[in-house]
């Protein structure tokens, strides 16, 4: 089976003032489709960083990032927006919900931007999925932590992205909270077949996945089998 | 979408908002009341100035249009050759003076009879025509702004007069006293500042003005019915210059604060922004995001404008009842598209800035 994901050598550098800094360094992964893959390192082991190339947010200094067959690093930044819009679904620690739209629009936003219209059977079962049925008319401030995340993830899966790319989802949630999540996400995973990328610090999160990858100092140090 | 999210970005910071649309709201307001208070005096004096119902005005060689910037240059006598012209039916010299006093009002210095022979006579409301060298005629519309009764003494020019009657107003000023005590008062004896001349029939007013400029060579000899497209800001020395600069006044304040407003709006926003980004927004649908709440925001300050033009002039003429404001369709939508247009502008660099944002650098923002 083809990867739908695939780093070869993957290197990205930040500048500060005269000194360059690799973040990464030399990372090559290949995750399959359909897979739920945790990524897990200390903080600064660069797997935000990683994140950011893999989903098209940043553009890697060398090496390659094939997802779905699209080499990221020969992509303009307008490529990689479409590609980001296609194929890419993320959900951030901090939910990043725009704070003037209800759950509703909020997740209807994605769809707008996706650009094939508002599907209303979709939507609804999303948003039943996810639990949010009876909370779209509610803005983020009345939310609660574990709602919002939540509506993140209806947002993020909302237009049938190949891949969720997931930066700490559980880091801003009390322990019951971030079990339903990640238990959303392993359903995601197991239902819809829906390929996840998820970066936790938490050992116990790491465990909803498939597998775990392991990173150290911009490397991935070595992969194992979770144990759910 | 789009317009559910700008409506509740602007509901958001209602402060931001509200401070927008009054900041285009006094553009519009300024444009409107400027070029209303100066097309409004010059319509109103040029149909005043056709009121007298001649045909033909003659001026100094090189006089203004505007009569009170011209001085009395013109013997009287000339009237005596004018009226010997085939064409030319009366005669009326006239002396124009300016009063800054109380107000601004032009004052025609009138002899009755051959003012009477060229207008028709003044409607009378109240009192009598002009008797004695101290009296003075006024208008309707001055006499109900400044409150003014037959027999009162009004104090004009470093003068005292006696208000004899009140009359119909559209004859030429709103104030009318004797030429002989206006002419005595500047010092202009047997002097005129314009004389109006009545035709035999209306369709020799061209062939008499022939007649007037073979007597008159260099004089200003103007049909009356070309004076209104004359009295236009242009024709005036500075007015037009005037009223463009108090427009570029109001354009940068419109300006100023839409490119503030804006710029603020998208530092506070910068997460948001990084948010359509990882959606996959493009800049173009960046752009449009801000530049669409722009307009609603520019829009919502014309209408305000608009309106709030019209309180000015209900209370302007509260407090000055004779002052023209001339409030035309053109310019409330010339004022319109100026703020939208100012404001589109002072939001283009905000909105291409958002637009070029790094999503990652926006993502993390605090």
């Amino acid at each position: 089976m083809e990867p739908i994901l695939k780093t070869e050598n993957l290197w990205k550098m930040y500048r500060t003032g005269r000194m360059e800094v690799p973040a990464l360094r030399g990372v090559s992964i290949s995750i399959l489709p359909g897979e739920f893959v945790s990524i897990m390192g200390p903080s600064g082991c660069g797997k935000s960083t990683l994140l950011h190339v893999i989903g098209g947010l940043a553009q890697a200094t060398s090496g390659r990032v094939l997802l779905d067959g699209n080499d990221l690093t020969e992509m303009s930044d307008a490529a990689r927006t479409l590609l980001r819009r296609h194929k890419v679904g993320f959900v951030f620690q901090r939910f990043n919900l725009l704070p003037t739209l209800d759950t509703y629009h909020n997740i209807a936003l994605a769809q707008h931007i996706h650009g094939n219209g508002f599907d209303p059977h979709r939507f609804e079962a999303v948003a039943s999925l996810l639990g949010l049925s009876e909370r779209l008319r509610h803005k983020p401030s009345e939310l609660s932590g574990g709602e919002q995340q939540r509506v993140a993830l209806a947002r993020a899966i909302i237009s049938e992205p190949k891949i969720v790319l997931a930066d700490e989802p559980t880091g801003n949630l009390d322990t019951k909270s971030s079990e339903t999540v990640l238990a959303l996400l392993r359903q995601l995973n197991k239902d819809l077949g829906q390929t996840i990328v998820m970066i936790t610090h938490n050992p116990e999160a790491a465990t909803y996945g498939d597998r775990v990858l392991h990173m150290r100092d911009g490397m991935v140090v070595n992969g194992s089998a979770a144990h759910s | 979408m789009i317009g559910h999210m700008i409506v509740q970005n602007t509901l958001h910071r209602p402060v931001r908002t509200f401070i927008t649309v009054i900041a285009v709201a006094v553009e519009v307001t300024l444009v409107i009341m400027v070029v209303g208070l100066t097309s409004g005096l010059l319509s109103d004096s040029a149909k005043r100035t056709e009121g007298v119902g001649a045909d033909i005005m003659v001026q100094p060689p090189s006089a203004s249009i505007f009569m009170a910037f011209s001085g009395a240059p013109m013997p009287i006598a000339i009237g005596d050759k004018l009226q010997q012209l085939e064409y030319v039916q009366a005669v009326a010299p006239v002396l124009v003076q300016f009063n800054s006093v109380n107000g601004l009002d032009i004052v025609y210095g009138i002899q009755p009879e051959t003012f009477r022979s060229v207008s028709g006579g003044f409607v009378l409301h109240d009192g009598t025509e002009l008797r004695d060298s101290n009296d003075i005629l006024v208008d309707d519309v001055y006499a109900r702004a400044k409150k003014i009764k037959v027999g009162r003494t009004l104090h004009i020019l470093e003068h005292d007069f006696h208000v004899a009657g009140i009359v119909e107003h559209g004859k030429g000023a709103r104030l009318f006293v004797l030429m002989s005590t206006l002419q005595e008062m500047s010092g202009a004896h047997d002097k005129a500042s314009v004389f109006f001349i009545k035709c035999d029939r209306s369709d020799h007013t061209a062939a008499a003005a022939d007649e007037v400029r073979e007597l008159l060579p260099h004089y200003e000899v103007r049909p009356l019915k070309d004076y209104i497209s004359l009295m236009t800001s242009s024709n005036l020395p500075g007015l037009g210059a005037f009223i463009n600069v108090m427009i570029g006044i109001a354009v940068a304040i419109g300006f100023l604060v839409t490119f503030l407003s804006m710029y603020t709006t998208i530092i506070e926003r910068t997460r948001e922004i990084g948010v359509l980004k990882s959606l996959g927004a493009s800049k173009t649908y960046i752009v449009e995001i801000i530049l669409s709440e722009t307009t609603l925001l520019c829009f919502a300050g014309v209408v305000t404008g608009v309106g709030l033009s019209y309180l000015t002039r209900i209370i302007l003429l509260k407090v000055f009842p004779s002052l023209p404001i001339l409030i035309t369709v053109k310019w409330i939508f010339l004022a319109g598209l100026i703020a939208i247009l100012g404001g589109l502008l002072g939001a283009t660099y905000p909105a291409w800035l958002a637009s070029r944002k790094d999503p990652v650098e926006a993502l993390a923002y605090e």
